[in-house]
């Protein structure tokens, strides 16, 4: 997994490579609430690079979630491969993460 | 005409480590039987949300333990079986998590048998011999 951290004007951009599993999900998590506990209001997160994702990143994905819907923030998330938003639709992600189809849209969004 | 069963096996130790091993095994495996890429990582997920809970939750002791991972393939048929002499544990009766929830609802965790069970046919639980023995089976026809 490799993380990549961008703080612009108005909102952060996250880069997430690789696999997302039990043992690193704790890492992520870490560098996920690093930006939330930083301040930041909107965090689009770059899922491009993703290709593995298991229930222990899924949570990491939540819990971000939970703190944006919180502090009235915003986390959106682009780009995800076929076989990321599968898992998101049968666990009901889907319809609860803005998902846009590129990373523009996200930003904008 | 009748099927041929190839069977492969792995051996691994109870260490959350471990599961980059079964990655790599099952990406060998995939790639004799010509998994396409989707089927391997969903195979991927299913046995590393099952070994996750038996490796983290099933051993009261600190001491090394075997599990062991049998794959089978009949035909289109694909059987997973995973064997392991943690305390009794039959993820069929967890209930299914409410996924229409709201995000404020939405409980963090108990998505991983869940996982398992939308991405796999069948999925049996049998204690035998003071062991827990989960079998999974997927019809795997292209």
């Amino acid at each position: 997994m490799n993380v990549e951290i961008l703080a612009a004007a108005d909102y952060s951009l996250v880069t997430v490579e690789g696999r997302v599993d039990t043992t690193n999900a704790n890492e992520f998590e870490k560098s996920m609430l690093s930006v939330v506990d930083g301040g930041a209001t909107k965090i689009v997160l770059d899922c491009a690079g993703l290709n593995y994702i298991s229930s222990s990143g899924l949570r990491v994905f939540l819990i971000v979630q939970k703190k944006m819907i919180a502090i009235k923030g915003k986390f959106a998330l682009c780009c995800l491969q076929p076989e990321i938003k599968e898992i998101f639709d049968i666990s009901g992600f889907s319809s609860i993460f803005s998902i846009y189809a590129d990373k523009e849209a996200a930003i904008k969004g | 005409m009748e099927n041929i069963t190839e069977v492969k096996k792995l051996l691994i130790d109870n260490q959350i480590d471990e599961l980059s091993r079964v990655a790599t095994w099952l990406e060998e495996l995939g790639e004799e039987w010509e998994f396409p890429m989707s089927l391997v990582l969903s195979l991927n997920l299913v046995l590393e949300e099952a070994l996750t809970n038996t490796i983290l939750y099933g051993y009261e002791d600190k001491l090394r333990h075997s599990i062991e991972i049998l794959f089978s393939k009949s035909g289109d048929l694909l059987k997973v079986s995973i064997v392991d002499d943690g305390l009794a544990y039959d993820p069929t009766t967890k209930p299914d998590p409410d996924i229409t929830l709201s995000v404020e609802d939405r409980p963090i965790g108990g998505l991983g048998v869940f996982l398992i069970k939308k991405i796999m046919d069948t999925v049996e639980y049998q204690r035998i011999e003071n062991k827990n023995h989960l079998t999974l089976t997927k019809n795997i026809k292209p």
